[in-house]
C-alpha cells in the first residue's frame, strides 16, 4: 500500500479535515448531554403482599397489586400469622409500571432485580449457602380491563448471600441482613403496555426448600429499562451515521478497484473495519419498535463483538504491515498467532452470551450466575476471555515496539537513500505514526469516559442546564469510533498522486508488498547494504526461495 | 353533624393554639378505628390536626394512609430506642399522644420531632414504591409530567417525594406561627435533621447490564436505608444533641450553642432547648411523666438500664419468675413457627 491520501495531502488541507471531525466529535457529545435523557432509569417497586387463600374456590390466577379487581392484602407478617395464612398462600406482586403510567418499544428491554428484605432473628436466622426457591410468573396485558396473558412462569434457585454486620445478639433482632442483589428477570423486548410479576415462594418442609432463609420482611424489585428518549437519540445518531459510512466504504473500495493491482491485505483489512462499522450502525433497531423481537439485545451484543474484534485484528495488521523488516506478509495467515486469541476470547465471549441471554430468550427468568456450576462456568469463560485479551495486548506492544525500534532504525539510514526508498519509508513512517496518535487519543478518551462515566453520579449541572455525563459518553464514544474508521478510510485510501513530481520514471510505486515489481526488489536490495548483515541474510533466504 | 363539626374545629383550634408544640398528628397512629383514609370527609374527623394539616389531608387522600403508618412506625421506633431509658416514650390513649413530656423544648421532645418527620417521609416513600399513590417520583421532575415524560426520561427518586411531603405535612405545624418563636426553630431544625438522617444515609446500588452484563452499562439507584437504621442514627444524634439559643445575627434569628466554646451544629444534628426532667417520679401535672416506679432494670449495667440509675437511687426489688420460652423452634419465612415450650426460672429485678 503506497502513497496513501495522508501522505500526499497538504497539512492545511489535514488540518481542516481534523477540524471538521473535531466539530462532529463535539457535536456527537452534546447530542448525548443536552439532548438526550440520562440513558436508563431504575424504578423500584415494592412488592404487595397478597393472600391467595380461595375461600370461594374460585382459583385467581393473578394478583394485581392495585387498581381494580386488585388482591387481598396483608401489610405486615403478624397479620398473617394472626390470620393463620401460611407462607404457601402469599404471592407477592408488583405491576410495571406505576399507576397511571405505560411502557412502551423505545424502553428497548427490562431489566428485574431482587432485594430481599431480611430481618434478624436469633431463632430464625439465615442458615449458610441458603438457597431461595422462587415460583415467578410474568405476565402482560395491553390494556386496563382484559385478563392477564402470561409470558412466562418459571421455578428458579437464587443463592442468598446475606451477612448481618452488627453482633448477633438479641439486642439487634430486627435490624435487617445485607443481601447481594439477586438477578432475577431479563426481557429483551418491551412490546406491551403493563407487566405484571407474581412471586411466590413455596415452602416444603420434606424437600427442605425454602427452609433457613430468614425472617423475610419485604421483597424489592428494581426494574431498568431504557429511557425511550435516549433510544430515540440513539436510533437517531445510527440512521445518520450508517450512510456516511456507507458513502465513505463505496467510495474507499471503488478508489482500491480503480488501480492496476489488487489490494493488499491492509487495504482489505480497512474494508471489512467499514463494514463491521456499518454493520453495527444500520438501524435495524427500529423495527423493534414495531415488532416484538426479543433476539435484539443478544443481536446488539453479537454486532458489538464482532466490531471489537475487527478494530483490534486492524490494530494488529496495520502494524505488522509497518514493520518495515523486509518480511514478506501481506497474507492474513501469518498474523494467525497474534489474531487467534481475539477470535478466540470474542469466541469464549460469544458461548458466555449465548448461555445469559441466549437462554433468556426462552425463559426470561434463566441467570447463568444463578447455580454455582453456571457460575463457575461463567467465570472461567470470561477468565480465558480476559487470558485471551492480555495475550492481544502483549503482541500488540510487542509489536508496536518492534515497528518503532525499526523506525529509529530506519531515521539513520534515511539520508543514505535513494529519493524514492526515501520518500517511501517517510511515508510509512508518518502513516504509523499518524494512525498511533489517532488511535491513542480514541483510546485515551474512551478510558477517560468510561472512568468519568463510573465515578461520578450521571450529570453535571451546567449553568441551568444539565448535563447528562452518561449519555454524553455512549453518543460520543460511539460518534468518536466511528469517526476514528471514516478518518481511516479516507485517509489511508490510495491515492493517485505520485511521490514526486521529478521522479525519473514518472511512474507511481504500486505497492510495498502485493506486486514486487523490479523497481521494489531493487530498492530493497539497495537498502540490505545499509541495514547489515541480518538483512543480507534475510535477502539470500529469499532469493534462495525464488 | 355540622354543629358537631364546627365544634371540633373550635376545639382543634383550641388545641393547636394551647398545646403549641406537641407533635399531635401522631395521634393519627392511634386511629385505628377510623378504617383506611379514603375521603375527604375523613379528614375533617381526624383529631390531631390543625387547619392547614387538614387541607393538605383533603388535597391528598391517598398519601394519609402512609402518614398514618409513619406516625405508628414513629411510635414504635421511639418506644424501640427508648427502650431502656427512664423515659421510654410510652404512649397515652389521649391527645397529645407522649402526653406533656414532649411539649417543653427538651432533647425528647427533639427525638420525637425528628423521628416523626423521618417516619414520614420514609412511609410515604414506601406507599410511592408499592404503587399506592399516583403522583410520586413522576411529578416533580419537568419531563416526568405526562406518561411521555416517563417514556422520554423516566422518573426521578421518590425519596424527593416523600422528603417533600414531610417537609409540608409536618413543617406546616410551626411555620403557620412565624418564624420567631425559638421553639418553632428549634422544631423545624429537628424535623430538617431526621429527614437528613435518612437522606444522607441512602444507600446507592448499582447494575452492570453491559455488552455479556460487562460495565460498559451502569444504572445505579438510591435504595432508602431500614428505619431500623434511621432510628439508630437519630438516636446517636439525640445522644450528642447541642443545648442552643436564640440569638439574632443581622435581621433573622438563629439557633447557636448555648455554651459557645461547642463546635456549631450542623443541619443533621439534634438541638433542644431545655435540659430535660430526670423523669425519676410520676408527675400527675404532666401527663406522660409515668416515672419509673415498677419498670424492670438490669443490674449489672453501670448505664443507664443498670438499677442503679433506673430506679433514681430508690433500690430495687427482685423476683423469681417462671417464664415459658419457645425452644428448639421449626420457622418458615413468613407465618409458622412450631416450637417445644420450656421453662426456665429468671430474676427480674423492678424499680421500688
Amino acid at each position: 500500500m503506497a502513497g496513501a491520501i495522508i501522505e500526499n495531502m497538504s497539512t492545511k488541507k489535514l488540518v481542516i479535515l481534523g477540524v471538521t471531525l473535531l466539530l462532529f466529535q463535539a457535536l456527537a457529545f452534546m447530542v448525548g448531554g443536552l439532548i438526550a435523557p440520562s440513558p436508563t432509569s431504575a424504578v423500584e417497586y415494592l412488592t404487595t403482599k397478597c393472600v391467595d387463600k380461595d375461600k370461594d374456590g374460585l382459583k385467581t390466577k393473578w394478583f394485581m397489586p392495585w387498581g381494580g379487581n386488585q388482591c387481598k392484602k396483608i401489610r405486615t407478617f403478624d397479620e398473617a400469622t394472626a390470620q393463620k395464612i401460611e407462607a404457601n398462600h402469599i404471592v407477592f406482586a408488583a405491576h410495571i409500571p406505576m399507576q397511571k403510567k405505560e411502557m412502551s418499544p423505545w424502553f428497548q428491554f427490562i431489566l428485574v432485580i431482587l432485594q430481599f428484605e431480611i430481618a434478624f432473628s436469633m431463632s430464625n436466622p439465615i442458615v449458610d449457602g441458603a438457597v431461595v426457591t422462587i415460583d415467578a410468573s410474568l405476565a402482560y396485558r395491553d390494556d386496563l380491563i382484559s385478563e392477564w396473558t402470561e409470558m412466562a412462569h418459571s421455578l428458579e434457585h437464587r443463592n442468598l448471600n446475606c451477612n448481618f454486620t452488627s453482633e448477633k445478639t438479641a439486642d439487634n433482632e430486627g435490624r435487617y441482613y445485607k443481601c447481594d442483589l439477586v438477578p432475577f428477570m431479563e426481557v429483551g423486548s418491551v412490546a406491551h403496555k403493563y407487566y405484571l410479576i407474581n412471586i411466590r415462594l413455596p415452602v416444603k418442609d420434606r424437600k427442605t426448600i425454602n427452609n433457613g432463609i430468614g425472617e423475610i420482611r419485604d421483597i424489592r424489585l428494581v426494574s431498568i429499562h431504557q429511557n425511550g428518549g435516549f433510544t430515540q437519540v440513539w436510533f437517531a445518531m445510527k440512521t445518520f451515521l450508517t450512510p456516511s459510512i456507507l458513502i465513505i466504504m463505496i467510495w474507499y473500495w471503488r478508489r482500491i478497484t480503480l488501480m492496476t493491482r489488487p489490494p493488499v491485505l491492509l487495504e482489505k483489512v480497512i474494508f471489512a473495519l467499514g463494514i463491521s462499522m456499518t454493520f453495527i450502525n444500520i438501524p435495524v433497531e427500529w423495527f423493534s419498535v414495531g415488532f416484538n423481537w426479543t433476539w435484539m439485545l443478544l443481536f446488539g451484543d453479537i454486532r458489538q463483538g464482532i466490531f471489537y474484534s475487527m478494530l483490534l485484528s486492524f490494530w494488529i495488521i496495520f502494524c505488522g504491515e509497518h514493520l518495515m523488516d523486509q518480511t514478506e506478509r501481506n497474507r492474513f495467515s501469518v498474523y494467525w498467532k497474534q489474531v487467534g486469541p481475539i477470535v478466540f476470547g470474542s469466541f469464549c465471549l460469544f458461548i458466555f452470551d449465548m448461555c445469559e441471554r441466549g437462554v433468556q430468550l426462552t425463559n426470561p427468568f434463566y441467570s447463568i450466575w444463578a447455580s454455582d456450576v453456571g457460575t463457575e462456568l461463567a467465570m472461567s469463560f470470561i477468565f480465558v476471555a480476559g487470558i485471551c485479551a492480555c495475550l492481544y495486548f502483549l503482541f500488540l506492544c510487542f509489536m508496536v515496539f518492534q515497528v518503532f525500534r525499526n523506525i529509529s532504525g530506519k531515521r539513520t539510514s534515511l539520508p543514505a537513500m535513494s529519493k524514492a526508498r526515501r520518500l517511501h519509508y517517510e511515508g510509512l513512517i508518518f502513516r504509523f505514526k499518524f494512525l498511533m496518535l489517532v488511535t491513542l487519543t480514541c483510546a485515551a478518551m474512551t478510558i477517560i469516559f468510561f472512568i468519568i462515566s463510573q465515578v461520578n453520579e450521571g450529570h453535571w449541572h451546567w449553568g441551568d442546564r444539565t448535563v447528562q455525563v452518561n449519555s454524553a459518553f455512549f453518543t460520543g464514544i460511539y460518534g468518536m469510533w466511528n469517526l476514528y474508521v471514516f478518518a481511516i478510510m479516507f485517509l489511508y485510501a490510495p491515492s493517485h498522486k505520485c511521490y514526486g513530481n521529478d521522479q525519473s520514471s514518472g511512474q507511481c510505486i504500486a505497492g510495498d508488498g502485493g506486486a514486487t515489481s523490479g523497481e521494489d526488489i531493487q530498492l530493497t536490495t539497495t537498502i540490505t547494504h545499509v541495514d547489515g548483515p541480518t538483512e543480507i541474510y534475510k535477502m539470500t533466504g529469499k532469493e534462495a526461495q525464488e | 353533624m355540622s354543629e358537631d363539626l364546627v365544634l371540633r374545629c373550635a376545639l382543634m383550634l383550641c388545641c393547636a393554639l394551647l398545646s403549641v408544640s406537641a407533635s399531635n398528628w401522631l395521634y393519627l397512629a392511634k386511629l385505628s378505628s377510623v378504617g383506611s383514609i379514603r375521603d375527604e370527609e375523613t379528614c375533617e374527623r381526624l383529631r390531631g390536626l390543625i387547619q392547614r394539616q387538614v387541607q393538605i389531608c383533603k388535597r391528598s387522600v391517598e398519601v394519609m394512609d402512609a402518614v398514618r403508618r409513619g406516625a405508628q412506625l414513629a411510635i414504635d421506633e421511639c418506644q424501640f430506642q427508648f427502650r431502656n431509658r427512664r423515659w421510654n416514650c410510652s404512649t397515652l390513649e389521649t391527645m397529645p399522644v407522649f402526653g406533656k413530656v414532649v411539649t417543653q423544648g427538651t432533647r425528647e421532645a427533639a427525638f420525637v420531632y425528628a423521628i416523626s418527620a423521618a417516619s414520614v417521609a420514609f412511609a410515604v416513600t414506601r406507599a410511592c414504591s408499592s404503587g399506592e399513590l399516583e403522583k410520586c417520583g413522576c411529578d416533580h421532575n419537568v419531563h416526568g409530567v405526562s406518561p411521555e415524560g416517563f417514556q422520554w426520561s423516566g422518573c426521578s427518586d421518590n425519596i424527593a417525594y416523600g422528603v417533600a411531603f414531610s417537609q409540608s405535612f409536618v413543617d406546616v405545624r410551626e411555620r403557620g406561627k412565624g418564624q420567631s418563636s425559638s421553639r418553632a426553630l428549634m422544631n423545624l431544625h429537628n424535623n430538617e435533621a431526621g429527614r437528613k438522617a435518612i437522606l444522607s444515609h441512602m444507600r446507592v446500588e448499582c447494575k452492570c447490564h453491559g455488552v455479556s452484563g460487562s460495565c460498559e452499562v451502569k444504572t445505579c439507584w438510591k435504595a432508602m436505608p431500614p428505619f431500623r437504621k434511621v432510628g439508630n442514627i437519630i438516636k446517636e444524634k439525640f445522644d450528642g444533641a447541642t443545648e442552643v439559643e436564640q440569638r439574632k445575627v443581622g435581621s433573622t434569628k438563629v439557633l447557636v450553642p448555648r455554651n459557645s466554646q461547642f463546635k456549631p451544629h450542623t443541619d443533621e444534628d439534634l438541638v433542644y432547648l431545655e435540659p430535660s426532667p430526670d423523669f425519676c417520679d410520676h408527675d400527675p401535672r404532666t401527663p406522660g411523666m409515668l416515672g419509673t416506679v415498677g419498670r424492670q432494670c438490669n443490674r449489672t449495667s453501670k448505664a443507664i438500664d443498670g438499677c442503679e440509675l433506673m430506679c433514681c437511687g430508690r433500690g430495687f426489688q427482685t423476683q423469681e419468675v417462671e417464664v415459658v420460652d419457645r425452644c428448639s423452634c421449626k420457622f418458615h419465612w413468613c407465618c409458622y413457627v412450631k416450637c417445644k415450650q420450656c421453662r426456665k426460672m429468671v430474676e427480674i429485678h423492678t424499680c421500688r
